[in-house]
């Protein structure tokens, strides 16, 4: 007889008036994975929320480890000891993993601490999932993948029976990705429970037991991972995505021409020999398999001159931190990109400077970009606080900033990331304005989710090195977790059946 | 007694009244005090009378205000269309001893009505009962499987059989709650009734992890919980769908719960029906049922939850979850009792 790990009785959830889960209802056994896709972002923040703390309800009961910790008629208030594991790591940076994992959690009362104890101790958390991970060893010193599994050791180690991990395949790559899932399997046989929060319903079926689909604050339907795959059609959160990827199918032309970005023979920390180059026009996708060498390679772009070797824009070599000739849409623009403190016009008009000198003193200039681009951007949004805008208006304006800024290259980190399908298909439209205007895109992703769609090629570094490089038409090669590949091998094999000399 | 009088937020209001008065009075006095005298020992006198009084004014928000606030939400709640259980508040503070008899009352009357209502369910199957004479029925029903057997129509002579044992279960048996296993007896004999209307057009699959099979199947749960979802699963889902419908009747048991989902892949429902069905499940049945569901549709799953509701609690009942071209899952949620001695309102078994 399985135990009841955390159940969600009906539950509304209003903040200030607004329902933020609405009649939510959610089961997870003892042991279980489940999957949770969120059609659109509403009430993920409050689910969080309240797995963590026990607020006021405005209606339902919920049950923790079979004990009921919420109920709307009466809130004790306190917390659960449930851990979320996101992006933007937890752990003290400045500490070691073993300080992390068993000093800083709650209930460690001792008053002198013995690291070499504290290191005998977790060793066997280590051994038991098979990482090799240094005890002493810094937590900036680790790679993405090891801090997320210090955090899981740590979530562990202080004795959550459930752990959320939310958007995991975002920020680890493929290959760690399936080493996760061999860790939260070996977790899960020992009646841990997960919640796998992901945008895309092809990762969590491959991870998880059971999958349920999110939508407007409550829980639409569930499907078993035992169960026939269900058509992809009726699922609202790809339904627009096969669309669009079947028109993009469609619409595809090779880009050729001058080389508008190029490396050659570059060497800076994880990078290790890197040579690449990208066309004009065309949209790339670079895959980091190990997720070390993309940090090193943004950095050469923003800040730093290379060790060895050399990157080109446009035949002449790149002046990193002032070159306008590139730009950088960084992970979740809408947050990190937006400066609260300037007016939208300024917002979007301080990377123009290269362009046209008296943009801050020329009344008429501001008038023909407010007349040319209110049209796309809304005439309204000139007129608000940037606090006051809505995610896609954020988007918006960063977009058209890059485009008035008019780069030469755009390199976008993770585009996708976080955004829920209806902002994921609008990015997607706004990376299109920039191909249509003959400005290259390199998607810096580790990850493949969403962003082949769009992509002329891919190439994946390994190692610091290109490993593989796909053509379009070579799609169809890559591993069977990839995003859309049935689009794809729709396409591609029933052109290669029909064709028997493939253009290679 | 005494507690018994401060259950009441008007005598709460009362006494806190009195000790704030009581206290900014020796407060005062303290304060002439120390203009009068100025000595400085009476600034402690002073200080400690603030820390009281604030205390004084903490516990009365405690006190008083979060009760009161309690029972503004409970009775915004009732107003929403929530149950009517909760009438009462939090259980144990009321606003004054006359607000606490009428709300007695009140769920007094709703309790009655619901009995009654209750009553009147068991009294149309009685009066059907009566009207056809169960044995009448089941000596026709045996005589025309025999005339069958003898035709050689051996499809007529189950079918009559499947009828036969269906009517039996629905209309003989009085007593409330049955056992899981009768209950999936019932569903086997409905859906074979149903096959000789759709053929292989329909297939109905039972899962259950057969170690806790047993333990499952000697469950009790209200008569007549599975068969109307199973035959709304058919008729709203299935039937209008093209091609072969695939229908799943899954048992869970946990350490204290029931869980039985029928599901269908059939046509399934959009968000905002899906929605409005489990507004109707979550809110008061009381209210909704009478209004709108005759005119909505849907009343077999809001009799259904209503049973769950009046026997088990509100923490017990349906849930929908629906995709449309996908399907549909109704999940009953039961306490896992094997005795009817377990039910916690007994009395609503009528």
């Amino acid at each position: 007889m399985r135990e009841e790990m955390l159940r969600m009785e009906r539950v509304t959830y209003r903040n200030q008036s607004v329902t933020e889960l609405d009649n939510f209802s959610m089961t997870i056994l003892s042991g279980e994975i489940m999957g949770l896709v969120p059609v659109n972002n509403d009430g993920l923040e409050a689910l969080f929320l309240l797995l963590k703390q026990n607020l006021p309800l405005h209606y339902g009961y919920i049950y923790y480890h079979e004990k009921l910790v919420n109920e709307w008629k009466k809130t004790e208030g306190g917390t659960n000891r449930i851990s979320i594991i996101r992006n933007e790591s937890s752990l003290a940076q400045d500490l070691t993993v073993v300080d992390n994992v068993f000093v800083l959690r709650q209930g460690f009362r001792k008053w002198f601490m013995q690291p070499e104890v504290l290191k005998k101790q977790l060793l066997p958390f280590l051994e038991d999932i098979g990482m090799n991970i240094r005890a002493d060893a810094y937590v900036d010193e680790l790679t993405v993948f090891e801090k997320f599994v210090v955090e899981l050791l740590k979530a562990v180690v202080a004795g959550s029976r459930l752990i959320v991990l939310d958007s995991v395949g975002t920020f680890i790559s493929d290959s760690e990705l399936i080493k996760l899932h061999g860790i939260l399997r070996h977790y899960a046989g020992k009646g841990i429970s997960f919640l796998y929060v992901s945008a895309h319903f092809e990762e969590t079926r491959q991870f998880c037991d059971r999958i349920a689909l999110m939508e407007n604050g409550h829980i639409i339907k569930y499907f078993d991972s035992k169960d026939k795959k269900p058509d992809q059609f009726f699922i609202p959160c790809v339904e627009d995505y096969d669309r669009w990827v079947r028109t993009q199918l469609k619409v595809q032309e090779k880009k050729q021409g001058k080389a508008a970005f190029e490396v050659r023979s570059l060497y800076h920390r994880n990078i290790r020999n890197l040579n690449l180059w990208v066309n004009a026009g065309e949209c790339l996708v670079l895959q980091d398999m190990d997720n070390c060498a993309l940090e090193d390679f943004f950095f050469l772009l923003e800040e730093k001159k290379p060790e060895s070797g050399q990157i080109i824009v446009d035949g002449e070599k790149l002046r990193p931190g002032m070159d306008r000739r590139i730009a950088v849409i960084q992970e979740l623009p809408a947050e990190t990109m937006i400066f609260h403190n300037m007016s939208y016009f300024d917002n979007l008009c301080f990377t123009m400077d290269h362009r046209f000198r008296k943009i801050w003193s020329s009344k008429g200039m501001k008038k023909s970009i407010i007349s040319e681009y209110g049209q796309f951007l809304g005439e309204d949004v000139f007129f608000k606080r940037p606090e006051e805008l809505t995610v896609k208006q954020k988007y918006d304006l960063v977009y058209t900033r890059i485009l008035l800024q008019n780069p030469r290259v755009v390199f976008c980190i993770q585009p996708f990331r976080r955004a829920e399908v209806s902002i994921r298909s609008h990015i997607w439209e706004l990376l299109e304005r920039f191909l249509k205007k003959g400005i290259t895109v390199v998607i810096l992703a580790v990850n493949l989710a969403d962003s082949l769609a769009l992509a002329d090629r891919l190439i994946r570094i390994k190692d610091g090195t290109v490993q593989e490089v796909y053509d379009k038409k070579d799609f169809i090669k890559l591993p069977v977790n990839t995003p859309w590949l049935y689009l794809y091998k729709e396409k591609y094999a029933s052109e290669s059946g029909e064709d028997k000399s493939p253009d290679k | 007694m005494k507690s018994k009088k401060l259950s009441y937020l008007s005598k709460r209001i009362l006494v806190a009244g009195i000790v704030g008065i009581a206290l900014i009075t020796v407060l005062l006095f303290c304060l002439s005090a120390v203009a009068i005298v100025w000595d400085s020992r009476f600034w402690w006198c002073v200080l400690g009378g603030g820390i009281i009084f604030t205390l004084n004014l903490w516990a009365a928000g405690m006190w008083i205000m979060k009760p009161y606030q309690q029972i503004e939400k409970s009775t915004r709640l009732f107003l929403e269309g929530y149950t009517a259980n909760e009438v009462s508040g939090n259980g144990e503070v009321y606003l004054t001893p006359v607000s606490r008899m009428m709300e007695e009352r009140l769920q007094g009357m709703l309790d009655v009505s619901e009995l009654l209502r209750m009553n009147k369910r068991q009294a149309q199957y009685l009066a059907l009962q009566n009207q056809i004479n169960p044995h009448f029925l089941y000596n026709t029903l045996e005589s025309i499987r025999s005339e069958a057997l003898i035709a050689g129509l051996t499809e007529v002579s189950d079918m009559t059989e499947a009828l036969a044992s269906f009517f039996r279960y629905t209309i003989s048996k009085v007593e409330n709650l049955v056992s899981i296993e009768e209950e999936i007896q019932n569903c086997e004999t409905y859906f074979k009734i149903q096959k000789y209307r759709f053929g292989e057009r329909v297939q109905l699959d039972i899962e259950c992890d057969r170690e806790e099979r047993e333990e499952i199947y000697r469950c009790r749960l209200p008569k007549l919980t599975m068969q109307p979802i199973l035959e709304n699963s058919i008729i709203h889902g299935t039937e209008c769908k093209l091609g072969a419908g695939h229908l799943k009747i899954h048992l869970e048991r946990t350490a204290r719960r029931l869980v039985i989902r029928i599901s269908d892949d059939g046509v399934g429902m959009d968000e905002k029906t899906l929605s409005d069905m489990n507004e109707r499940l979550q809110k008061s049945a009381r209210l909704m049922s009478n209004q709108e569901s005759e005119t909505k549709g849907g009343i077999a799953l809001v009799n259904v939850n209503n049973r769950i509701h009046l026997l088990f609690g509100e923490e017990y009942g349906l849930h929908v979850f629906s995709m449309p071209g996908v399907g549909t899952d109704v999940e009953i949620t039961l306490p896992a009792i094997t005795s009817d001695r377990e039910i916690p309102n007994k009395e609503a078994l009528g």
